[in-house]
C-alpha cells in the first residue's frame, strides 16, 4: 500500500522534530564546551565561532579529572568482568535446569530492582566497612556489581532459551560434561548476549552517581559523575565553559563503546521481553 | 538430580546476591530501630519512634506526593511520546529507518549527572529556553529551577527526556513482533491511527508494555540524580522527592535511622508495585 505523499512528508516531519528534542540538547553541550563563559551567556544557543580548545585544557590541567578518570575506568571495566563471568552461569541455570527454588531465584532477581537506593545503600555501608572497603575502588565494583546482576541474568537466560537444546546434547552424548558443553558451545554462541551484558554494565557502573556519591568520601576516590557533580556545587558563579567540556570527557568514551554495542544490548533486552 | 547440577552453576551469583543484596537488605531496614544522638554522637535504640516521626513530618507528606506526581507523569508522558515516536519509526514509509532508530537512542548512553546539567543549562533564567522565549514575545518568562510552582515539572522534563530512548526502543521491538497484516487489515479496513493502536497494537503488545511500565515506573521512582543536581529538591522542598529526602537525612544529618524509615516506605510503594505485576502477568 502506498502512503498520501502529503502524509508521508508529514511523517518525515514529526519524526525529525521528535530527534530534534533529543539531540538538540546534546549539541547544546557540544557548543559550550567550545566557547568562552562570555559567549555562552552573550549567544546561549548559538553555533561557536572561533573555536576554544581552552575549556579542555582547564578541565585535563586542574583538580583531579585524571585521577577521577583512572577511577571510573578501573571500577567500569572490573565490573563488566565480574558481571559476565558471575551471570553466564547463572543464566544457564535458569535457561536449562528445572530445580527447586527457581521461581523464586527469578522472583527474587525482579525484586531487586525495586529495592530504595537508601535502604541498600545504608545496608552494604555497614557491610563494606568490615571489610575495610569504603572509599575505596572494590567496594564500589561489588556494589555495581550486584546492581547489574539481576537484570543481567534475566537477559542472558532469554538469550540461552533461544539456543537449541539439541546442540548440547549432541555434545553430551559425546561425553562432554555440562561445563564443557557451556564453554565450548554455548558461549560462542551467545556472543551477542555476552556483548549486550558487557554494554548493560558498563553504561551502568560508568553512569552510577548515588552510590559512588556516598561511598567514595575524598577528591581522590571520586568517580567522574561525582567529580561533574562536585565541580556544579563548587559554588561561585558555574562555569559553563570547562564544565561542559568535562562533561564531554566523560561521556565520549563510553559513548562510542555504547554506539558499538546497543545492537546486542536493544536485541538482547527487547528478546527477553518479547518471549 | 537436576538440583545438585544446577547449584554450582547458580553459586556464584546467589552467593553475590546474598551478600550485597539480601544481607545489605535486611541490614539497611534494621537501621530504622536506632536513631542518632547528637550530644552523645551514638547510634541508640529507639524503636518505632522513627515511623511515628515521620508520619508527623509534613516535609515527608509532601515529598510522598512529589515522588508519586514525578512518577506517575513521567511514565505516563514517556510511554505517549514514544510510542508515538516508535509507531512512527516501525512505519515502512519512513526512510532512513535505522539512522533515526540509531539518533534516538543517544539520551540512553548519557550519565544522569550529565543529563541533568544539560538540562540544568537550558532551564537557566538567561539560558537557552528563555531566551527562546524571550525571542517568541514571552515578556515573563518563568523561572524554571527557582519557582517553587514550577521546578518538580521541569526535573520531569529533563527526567522524561533520558527515558524516551529505553521506552521506544522497547515498544518498537513489540511492534515488530507483530504480524505485518494484521496492520494491513486494518488499514484496508479504513480503521484509523487510534483504532488501529488502541484496538490492535496495545493489546497485542501487552506484556512488553507491562514489563517496562513496571521497570520505568521503579526506575523513576528511585531517581535521584536529575533533581539532586537540578534543584536539590528546592526551592525550600518544593520539588523534594523521597530518594532525595532520605538521603538528606541519612547522610546530610546523620539520621541513618529516620532514612531508612523513608527507604522502607519506598520499598512497601515499589514492591506492590512488583506484586500488581506478577500477579497480572501469571493471569
Amino acid at each position: 500500500m502506498r502512503m498520501h505523499p502529503v502524509k508521508q512528508v508529514l511523517l518525515h516531519v514529526a519524526v525529525l522534530v521528535m530527534i530534534a528534542f533529543l539531540v538538540f540538547p546534546v549539541l547544546l553541550l557540544v557548543f559550550n564546551s567550545l566557547k568562552t563563559q562570555t559567549q555562552i551567556f552573550a549567544s546561549p544557543m548559538g553555533i561557536p565561532h572561533g573555536v576554544t580548545w581552552d575549556n579542555f585544557r582547564t578541565v585535563i590541567a586542574g583538580g583531579t579529572f585524571l585521577v577521577n578518570l583512572r577511577n571510573s575506568v578501573i571500577v567500569a571495566f572490573s565490573t563488566v568482568i565480574l558481571a559476565v563471568i558471575v551471570t553466564a552461569p547463572a543464566g544457564y541455570a535458569l535457561s536449562r535446569f528445572k530445580f527447586r527454588g527457581r521461581t523464586a531465584f527469578s522472583m527474587w532477581l525482579l525484586a531487586t530492582q525495586a529495592f530504595p537506593g537508601i535502604i541498600m545503600v545504608l545496608g552494604l555501608f555497614t557491610v563494606l566497612k568490615v571489610y575495610g572497603l569504603i572509599n575505596q575502588l572494590p567496594g564500589l565494583v561489588i556494589m555495581h556489581t550486584s546492581f547489574a546482576l539481576p537484570f543481567s541474568i534475566w537477559l542472558l537466560k532469554g538469550y540461552f532459551d533461544k539456543i537449541p537444546i539439541d546442540l548440547e546434547e549432541a555434545a553430551r552424548i559425546d561425553g562432554c560434561t555440562r561445563l564443557r558443553a557451556l564453554v565450548s558451545i554455548i558461549l560462542p554462541l551467545s556472543v551477542p548476549g555476552l556483548l549486550a551484558v558487557a554494554t548493560f554494565s558498563l553504561l551502568l557502573s560508568w553512569n552510577e552517581f548515588f552510590f559512588a556519591l556516598v561511598i567514595m568520601r575524598t577528591n581522590e576516590s571520586w568517580t567522574l559523575p561525582v567529580y561533574l557533580a562536585r565541580f556544579l556545587g563548587s559554588g561561585g558563579v558555574v562555569q559553563w565553559g570547562p564544565l561542559s567540556a568535562a562533561a564531554l570527557l566523560v561521556t565520549i568514551p563510553v559513548f562510542i563503546l555504547f554506539l558499538l554495542g546497543q545492537r546486542y544490548l536493544v536485541s538482547g533486552l527487547t528478546g527477553g521481553a518479547i518471549k | 538430580m537436576e538440583e545438585k547440577r544446577a547449584l554450582p552453576f547458580v553459586a556464584p551469583a546467589l552467593i553475590i546476591l546474598c551478600f550485597v543484596s539480601l544481607y545489605p537488605l535486611v541490614q539497611g531496614i534494621s537501621r530504622v530501630l536506632y536513631s542518632f544522638r547528637a550530644l552523645t554522637g551514638k547510634n541508640v535504640y529507639s524503636g518505632l519512634q522513627n515511623f511515628v516521626l515521620l508520619f508527623r513530618d509534613s516535609v515527608f507528606v509532601h515529598a510522598l506526593l512529589n515522588s508519586l506526581v514525578w512518577t506517575v507523569t513521567s511514565v505516563a508522558a514517556m510511554f505517549f511520546v514514544s510510542f508515538l515516536l516508535a509507531t512512527m519509526l516501525n512505519s515502512r514509509h519512513l526512510r532512513f529507518r535505522r539512522a533515526f532508530r540509531t539518533v534516538t537512542l543517544i539520551p540512553w548512553a548519557l550519565p544522569g549527572v550529565v543529563v541533568s546539567l544539560i538540562w540544568r543549562y537550558i532551564f537557566l533564567s538567561g539560558g537557552p529556553l528563555n531566551t527562546a522565549l524571550s525571542g517568541l514575545g514571552v515578556t515573563y518568562p518563568p523561572a524554571w529551577l527557582i519557582d517553587p510552582h514550577v521546578a518538580l515539572w521541569t526535573c520531569i522534563v529533563a527526567n522524561i527526556w533520558m527515558g524516551i530512548p529505553f521506552v521506544t526502543i522497547m515498544i518498537l521491538a513489540g511492534l515488530q513482533s507483530l504480524e505485518g497484516d494484521i496492520l494491513e487489515a486494518a488499514a484496508i479496513d479504513g480503521a484509523s491511527y487510534l483504532q488501529t493502536q488502541v484496538r490492535i497494537v496495545v493489546p497485542s503488545i501487552k506484556k512488553v508494555i507491562l514489563i517496562i511500565l513496571t521497570l520505568e515506573s521503579i526506575w523513576t521512582f528511585n531517581s535521584f540524580d536529575i533533581v539532586f543536581v537540578l534543584t536539590k529538591g528546592g526551592p525550600a522542598n518544593a520539588s523534594m522527592t523521597l530518594p532525595l529526602y532520605a538521603y538528606t537525612w541519612a547522610y546530610g544529618s546523620q539520621q541513618a535511622g529516620y532514612g531508612a524509615a523513608i527507604g522502607i516506605i519506598m520499598l512497601l510503594i515499589l514492591l506492590s508495585v512488583v506484586v500488581l505485576y506478577i500477579r497480572e502477568v501469571l493471569q
